[in-house]
């Protein structure tokens, strides 16, 4: 399946890097470029993209203009949207907006691909952390090394708390957030996180074992072969969850 | 700043407050009317107090007005009147001012002097001008040179405050020229290698510009701010080293390890990179095999101990520009000391096997007001 894309910026340079990158992806197809806000809402009323890549500055109406006038519409489904701007102030209302992602320019193309790959994973069938009712947060959004965030759960392996922080760790780096494990752990699913020790969380879907240490202790073992301490008060309880 | 607002107009200061100011003149009255009737008790004559009040009160409450009329109107010919003016204004005007000040004062005490057959205007006027005039001269002047001291006390005030103000714009205008000088340097330095890359590997020339993007955007963030947490200090240094990890192509192994209970600790911004470049710059480019990077920050009692240490041939030996090592740490040291006096401090030394290692020891000062923004939670 192939997704259809709309790229809307006024620089031609802007829009020829994403089509440039685009064209590389087996799966991606550019039905339309624009420069103005006008052209987008009109090109994509005609040509139903899967997804706009929507600049926020453009010299008739700004983004979330163009977001507001689509949704609008009657009977008409709503692409997804992944943000380009150089301003990482608007990120919160994008997030609001419901923005698939925020790119900050200038962009890699292994940020572009993680986007994509995002939106494939939704194309493809409901994600695990969807299914759960909207009781839980299904994204996270936060600043982190001069980048906006718009971080799946699902990618979360673990994560720690650090004093009054907490580090949250994904497969390629960690974060550090200014939040507590309680809050955390309210506004994450019970069936994809387990608390596993007062000052650690673990994604189940990443842990491979939990291991008696020789020293007595025990500990989680994620896929990555990153070993979180376990406290005795939880251990019943994850065994309990692994067991069944 | 409330307090280059107040420097705008002369000071007031709260005594010089008519109501103060005349009341206390008169309350110096009453004290002499008091002296005067002790005095009297003491020789066996008899004289009412209330009376004596009266008499003195008067007089002083008259001075009172006078003088204060003088300090409200003549404030600065008083400040900056010389011999000349002296001798020949303010002389005159005492004696003027004396014998007005007595003129009124006869008005209101008809019966004075007392004990003596009844006089008319004029002759009480001579009268009292006799027992008392040197008397108002005395206190016509000690009140000039009452006001010439708070003007002159008034003027070393103000030159105090603006030398301590002008001190503070000084080491802020240091500092932020010390920070403008840490800046291009690494940015020249990380153009240079992605107009490299960008023949031999696009992919990584644009990946090292989203690098460069997020440093500049955090250094853009935090515009004048001097002192930043920790963890927004660590946040820039790892995107730094992600940056010169590209740069090196893994040939350095990295390690940064932070105390848990320091992220909110406050250090000058931008502090570790010049050391951490240094340390590439100076150590790690020159040796070709594995490099090794650690950057170790630990509380110390009541301090924050910052370490950086790098492999490479050691203090001796070390290549590119001799002495550029010096101006860099200089920079660093210069902002430590201004920002801490004696109590931040900076070493460099090499600790065995061409190893050098920079620690940087901080007061601890811990931000109280999480003005951290918090993350966002969807839905």
């Amino acid at each position: 399946m192939t997704i259809q894309v709309v790229v809307a910026d006024d620089e031609v340079l802007a829009r020829q890097k994403l089509r440039l990158l685009l064209r590389e992806q087996t799966d991606c197809e550019v039905v339309g470029e624009c420069a103005t806000a006008a052209e987008t809402i009109a090109l994509v009323r005609v040509t139903h993209p899967d997804l706009v890549f929507l600049d926020i500055r453009m010299p008739d109406m700004d983004g979330f203009d163009v977001v507001q006038a689509l949704s609008l519409l009657p009977e008409f489904a709503m692409p997804r949207i992944v943000f380009t701007t150089a301003y990482d102030q608007y990120a919160l209302r994008a997030f609001e907006v419901h923005a698939a992602d925020y790119l900050l320019k200038p962009f890699a193309p292994e940020r572009l691909q993680n986007t994509l790959q995002r939106i494939r994973e939704r194309a493809n069938g409901v994600p695990a952390t969807e299914k759960n009712g909207p009781r839980y947060t299904t994204r996270i959004v936060f600043r982190s090394k001069g980048r906006i965030l718009f971080l799946p759960v699902s990618e979360i392996r673990w994560i720690a708390a650090e004093e009054n922080y907490v580090r949250i760790s994904t497969e390629a780096e960690s974060h550090l957030l200014r939040e507590t494990m309680v809050r955390l752990e309210e506004r994450l699913d019970p069936q994809l996180f387990l608390r596993v020790h007062r000052s650690a969380i673990v994604n189940l879907q990443h842990v491979k074992e939990v291991r008696n240490e020789p020293d007595g202790e025990t500990a989680v073992i994620l896929m990555n072969g990153q070993r979180v301490p376990m406290s005795r008060s939880y251990r019943t309880r994850i065994q309990r969850l692994l067991h069944h | 700043m409330t307090e280059a607002h107040e420097s705008q107009q002369p000071e007031r200061p709260f005594y010089m407050h008519p109501a103060i100011f005349i009341g206390y003149s008169v309350l110096i009255g009453l004290l002499f009317a008091l002296q005067e009737y002790l005095n009297a008790r003491r020789w066996g004559y008899r004289i009412g107090l209330l009376f004596l009040s009266e008499m003195w009160g008067m007089q002083f409450l008259l001075w009172g007005i006078i003088c204060w009329l003088l300090w409200r109107f003549l404030r600065s010919f008083i400040a900056n009147a010389r011999l000349g003016a002296l001798l020949t204004r303010v002389l005159p005007l005492s004696i003027v001012l004396s014998i007005i000040e007595e003129m009124i004062w006869v008005l209101f005490f008809p019966r004075v002097p007392i004990d003596r057959p009844p006089m008319d205007y004029w002759h009480r006027l001579t009268f009292q001008l006799n027992a008392e005039f040197v008397d108002s001269m005395a206190i016509f002047w000690f009140a000039f040179l009452f006001f010439r001291g708070v003007v002159y006390y008034q003027k070393y005030r103000e030159k105090d405050t603006t030398a301590a103000r002008l001190q503070v714009q000084l080491v802020q205008a240091r500092l932020a020229a010390l920070r403008m000088q840490l800046n291009p340097h690494f940015l020249f330095n990380a153009m240079n290698s992605i107009s490299s890359l960008m023949r031999t590997d696009v992919d990584k020339a644009d990946q090292m510009l989203e690098q460069l993007s997020s440093l500049l955007r955090i250094t853009l963030e935090r515009g004048e701010v001097q002192l930043v947490p920790l963890y927004r200090e660590i946040e820039f240094v790892e995107t730094y080293l992600a940056m010169q990890q590209q740069r090196y192509a893994g040939r350095v192994k990295q390690t940064l390890s932070v105390e848990p209970g320091l992220h909110d600790a406050l250090v000058p911004s931008l502090i570790l990179q010049p050391i951490v470049e240094n340390a590439y710059v100076h150590g790690l480019s020159q040796c070709s095999d594995q490099g090794e990077l650690s950057i170790d920050i630990r509380r110390d009692g009541k301090r924050v101990r910052m370490s950086v240490v790098n492999s490479g041939n050691g203090l001796n030996a070390e290549g590119g520009e001799p002495g550029r090592r010096g101006v860099g740490l200089a920079n660093v040291r210069d902002r430590l000391r201004l920002h801490y006096g004696e109590r931040g401090s900076l070493s460099l030394r090499e600790v065995g096997k061409g190893r050098v290692n920079v620690t940087i020891a901080l007061p601890l000062q811990i931000n109280e007001n999480g003005t951290e923004e918090a993350a966002r939670f969807d839905p």
